[in-house]
């Protein structure tokens, strides 16, 4: 069955026929084409899907596209200004933070709900933070190097 | 070329080296990065594949008459829909080749299922639910057969034999009754048994190691599209696309010149998808259908027998020296479970344990066993950790009695440049002394280890991995502007691109952005293998050597031409041609394209084969907490020495050093395949088969060492395998000196641990 769903993606306003069974990640990835967003697993054991719903990071795959009518979605595609990256995504790059890239934009977005509600984590608040992002690749040092980094630098801006 | 005869560079490197961002970070971390499941063709279709439920059974029918007649279901195969390859059929990989009656049977079982989750039917829908409900309608007769789990079960004479036609390979005479034993490997010199009876110390071990995932987070997909002509495209999630091309050819009996396998950025790999899974069956579906075919496994298929994981073993290791430490016997039986399928010989895996010490007997013995649960597959240095496991702590206990310190004991015995390997060739350059030099003078091993509320202890272990070399080919055209555009053979599976962009900006003298590096398809560019055994940097950097240098020759006799000169006289730096003296003219690459593009293109060609192996070798020492209440065994702290030949980006280097070493804590502490009796899978879920999370691991420091490879470009090593090698013995040694009792059982879950804690004598301390 087949419904219509008016939703905010990355600050555009979206009409979008889903089907009921769909769920966010189905909405963002199938419907709307932003494919930023992965599917690791399915079940919210990963992460990779991982976007911001009213600011808060969620699985996109544990919430169902209907749950998100009238509220604001960020997936991966939304969070760099055209031509300028957030410090998160500028650090990871510097610092070999990404590798196959699969979990990167789930990082990203985890990173990016912990730097929005505080401004100077320590090390262990940054590993709490993306503890529901598994990374296959780097070994998790390199990433949390880079969420430190840009905590630093969006306090340098702010100050 | 930048290069004496010592393989270490003569010139001070701009490009090389260098601590350089991935030239492929931006569309990473946006999001703009493509997979194939990113993917979307014009009236696409879903596939999906039923698998077996029972892991040893005879397929005595299978109807899909209610399956086809669902409305949305527009094909569905079997393995009747594919020609029966026989056993031995096979195609180029590596030394040995891969038996296309194994890669058939990964990926659509015929007559009988060896494991659950074995594929024996698939179905293409309008969409993925309609897919799914056809599976359930889809009747397949089995007759139950009793599955073999265990290693000693299968290995056992009396057990059920899994394949009529395998006889032991490695028995003289052959064998007259088949066997769940495909092959034995015997290494040895000396006399290991009499050297292991007279001399002053020995010490043994049984390991056993729980089968574990490679864990890659992206799912395999396919993507497959037959045009009109009957011409084949697939967009894979591949190590190798020239690989793929051939499985999925000879699957289908179609002509190689009928497919073009496009590889597309891969979510991790780490020897999981050297082998097809589904591709061959997408296409069939496609040419049934006449749509684009959409594959995707589920999280849960990866897991329960849709991609195989890495070998579970059970080793029995023994080891003797003398007072003086001098090392004089190893003794090991590899016994490895390949799973429902022929696995690799264990020989690398056998001469790996070994390798690192000066040892005159040896007596190894290797078995490749098959068993009812999935196939097993190549992960990172496949064998490796297992075997480091045994040997290195039968090492540690021999230091134990001996009373010696564990890295004095390596410095007497450690091999040499020009030593005996196990199989008795001499080692080409290796740095086992420099590198142990290095662990000796680090605060990681000077430094005594602080007090905690439980015991500590730091363990220290070596590896060793060989790696390979094989085929690599790639080919340069020059932009308009002059500027390099490399086309490789290889995926880019461990930031290939950017280090192959450095070594081509290098051979320029030009800034790594002004070279881009593509992955070509298996149409567009030469043979080339898989991004497999840490070959692709070293192999690759020598292809493009030399396609640079035929590129740069090209050039200069068009730059000869125009500036009127000799061209064998004309000076060539930082993308100028220059004329001698006294005219001195020059001309820059691009006013050389601009001033000849209507000459035909300049392609550069280079190719890699037969590069002297660069063998790998690392040391490790890691600190850990044991809870002695409930056998938590935390990290405190990790170190990971080794040698790379040269460094080409050492932001890549320790990358793979990271990433490598957090792999072999998740396997030495938390991921075990869990089988059941009936040999399903009781843990396939991320959440169950638990990785390591950013909690779980301390930073881990890399001490990257440079002793060139002679004979190479650039002197470079392989990396990214040996440093999953010695985790799981580095904790075990640890945990052994923390609390005095060892673990032999891979993964050391808390359980096991405080199992050995209590089974251990005279601890009245632990409750």
């Amino acid at each position: 069955m087949k419904t219509l769903l008016a939703c905010t993606i990355n600050a555009e306003a979206h009409t979008v026929l889903v089907d009921v069974r769909d769920t966010l990640l189905d909405l963002v990835r199938e419907r709307i084409g932003l494919t930023g967003s992965k599917e690791g697993c399915g079940n919210g054991n990963c992460g990779t899907c991982t976007v911001l719903l009213d600011g808060a990071a969620v699985n996109a795959c544990l919430v169902l596209a209907l749950e998100v009518a009238g509220r604001e979605v960020v997936t991966i595609e939304g969070v760099a200004r055209v031509g300028e990256l957030h410090p998160i995504q500028s650090a990871l790059v510097e610092s070999g933070g990404t590798q196959c890239g699969f979990c990167t934009p789930g990082i990203v977005l985890a990173a990016k709900a912990l730097l929005d509600t505080n401004a100077d984590p320590s090390e262990q608040d940054i590993r709490q933070a993306i503890a529901g992002n598994l990374c296959r690749c780097t070994g998790y040092g390199k990433i949390v190097d880079a969420i430190a980094t840009a905590a630093a630098r969006l306090r340098e801006t702010e100050t | 070329m930048n290069l004496d005869p010592t393989g270490a560079p003569t010139a001070e490197l701009k490009v090389i080296g260098k601590r350089l961002a991935r030239v492929d970070a931006l569309e990473r971390v946006t999001g703009q990065a493509i997979y194939p499941a990113d993917l979307k063709l014009p009236g696409m279709v879903h596939a999906k594949i039923l698998r077996s439920p029972l892991a040893h059974a005879r397929i005595r029918g299978i109807d899909s008459t209610r399956a086809q007649a669902l409305k949305g279901v527009l094909a569905v195969v079997t393995a009747a829909d594919f020609p029966a390859l026989p056993v031995g059929s096979t195609i180029p990989m590596g030394e040995t080749g891969y038996d296309m009656w194994m890669v058939a049977a990964i990926n659509m079982a015929r007559d009988k299922v060896h494991w659950v989750g074995q594929p024996v039917a698939a179905v293409a829908a309008v969409d993925v639910h309609t897919a799914a409900a056809a599976l359930a309608l889809i009747a397949v007769d089995y007759e139950p057969l009793e599955p073999v789990l265990g290693i000693l079960a299968a290995m056992a004479p009396e057990a059920p034999v899994l394949h009529e036609h395998v006889f032991t390979k490695g028995i003289e005479p052959r064998p007259r009754a088949p066997s769940n034993v495909c092959s034995r490997v015997v290494i040895s010199r000396g006399d290991a048994s009499a050297a292991l009876q007279d001399a002053d110390a020995s010490a043994r071990v049984r390991v056993e190691v729980d089968t574990a995932h490679q864990g890659y987070l992206e799912p395999q997909v396919a993507m497959a599209q037959v045009d009109a002509n009957g011409f084949a495209t697939v967009w894979a999630s591949t190590q190798g696309q020239f690989t793929a091309e051939l499985m999925i050819a000879r699957m289908l009996g179609l002509p190689a010149s009928k497919l073009k396998v496009v590889p597309l950025e891969i979510g991790g790999g780490f020897g999981g998808k050297i082998a097809i899974h589904g591709e061959a069956v997408a296409v069939r579906l496609a040419q049934k259908c006449q749509r684009p075919v959409k594959l995707v496994l589920t999280r849960e298929e990866v897991l329960q027998g849709g991609s195989g994981p890495a070998a579970g073993a059970l080793i029995d290791v023994a080891v003797a020296a003398q007072k003086d430490g001098g090392l004089r016997a190893i003794e090991g039986t590899y016994r490895m479970d390949a799973g429902g399928l022929p696995g690799m010989s264990p020989s690398l895996l056998m001469q790996a344990s070994a390798a690192l010490y000066q040892c005159p007997n040896l007596s190894l013995e290797g078995y490749d066993v098959v068993t009812n649960k999935p196939r097993t597959e190549a992960y990172r240095g496949p064998g490796g950790i297992q075997a480091a496991f045994a040997v290195e702590q039968a090492m540690d206990m021999l230091c134990q009695k001996l009373g010696m310190d564990p890295l004095e004991f390596r410095q007497r015995n450690a091999s040499v440049t020009g030593g005996l390997m196990p199989i008795g060739t001499p080692f080409p350059a290796i740095g086992l002394d420099t590198i142990l030099e290095a662990v000796g003078r680090h605060r990681c091993w000077t430094e005594p280890l602080a007090p905690g509320a439980y015991p500590r202890g730091r363990g220290l272990a070596l590896g060793y991995w060989r790696g390979t070399s094989m085929t690599s080919a790639a080919h340069i055209t020059i932009a308009g502007d002059g500027r390099p555009m490399v086309t490789m053979g290889a995926v880019d599976l461990s930031g290939t691109r950017s280090t192959m962009a450095q070594v081509v900006a290098e051979e320029f003298g030009l800034a790594i952005e002004d070279v881009h590096v593509q992955t070509g398809d298996s149409k567009s560019v030469g043979y080339s293998d898989g991004a497999a055994g840490s070959r692709v940097a070293r192999t690759m950097t020598a292809a493009l050597v030399e396609a640079c240098a035929d590129a740069l020759r090209q050039l200069r006799m068009r730059a000869a031409e125009k500036l009127q000169s000799a061209p064998e006289l004309l000076h060539y730096a930082d993308a100028v041609f220059r004329a001698p003296q006294p005219s001195g003219a020059a001309i820059s690459l691009a006013e050389l394209m601009q001033a000849t593009l209507t000459d035909g293109a300049v392609v550069g060609r280079g190719v890699s084969s037969k590069l002297p192996l660069g063998v790998e070798i690392g040391a490790h020492v890691c600190d850990v907490e044991v809870d002695t209440d409930s056998g938590l065994v935390t990290i405190l702290r990790y170190t990971a020495f080794q040698d790379v030949g040269l460094a080409l980006n050492p932001i890549a280097v320790e990358g793979q050093i990271e990433g490598s070493v957090v792999q072999g804590l998740g396997w030495a502490l938390l991921e075990g395949f869990d089988y059941g009796p009936d040999g399903r899978l009781r843990n396939a879920s991320l959440l169950d088969y638990r990785m390591p999370t950013a909690l779980d691991v301390p930073r881990i420091e890399s001490v990257i060492i440079e002793t060139p490879v002679p004979n190479v470009p650039y002197g470079v090593r392989g990396v990214g395998e040996v440093p999953i090698v010695p985790p799981a013995a580095a904790v075990a040694n640890a945990i052994a000196r923390a609390v005095g009792v060892r673990v032999c059982h891979m993964p050391m879950t808390p359980e096991r641990v405080l199992a050995a804690i209590r089974a251990a004598p005279g601890r009245p301390d632990v409750s």
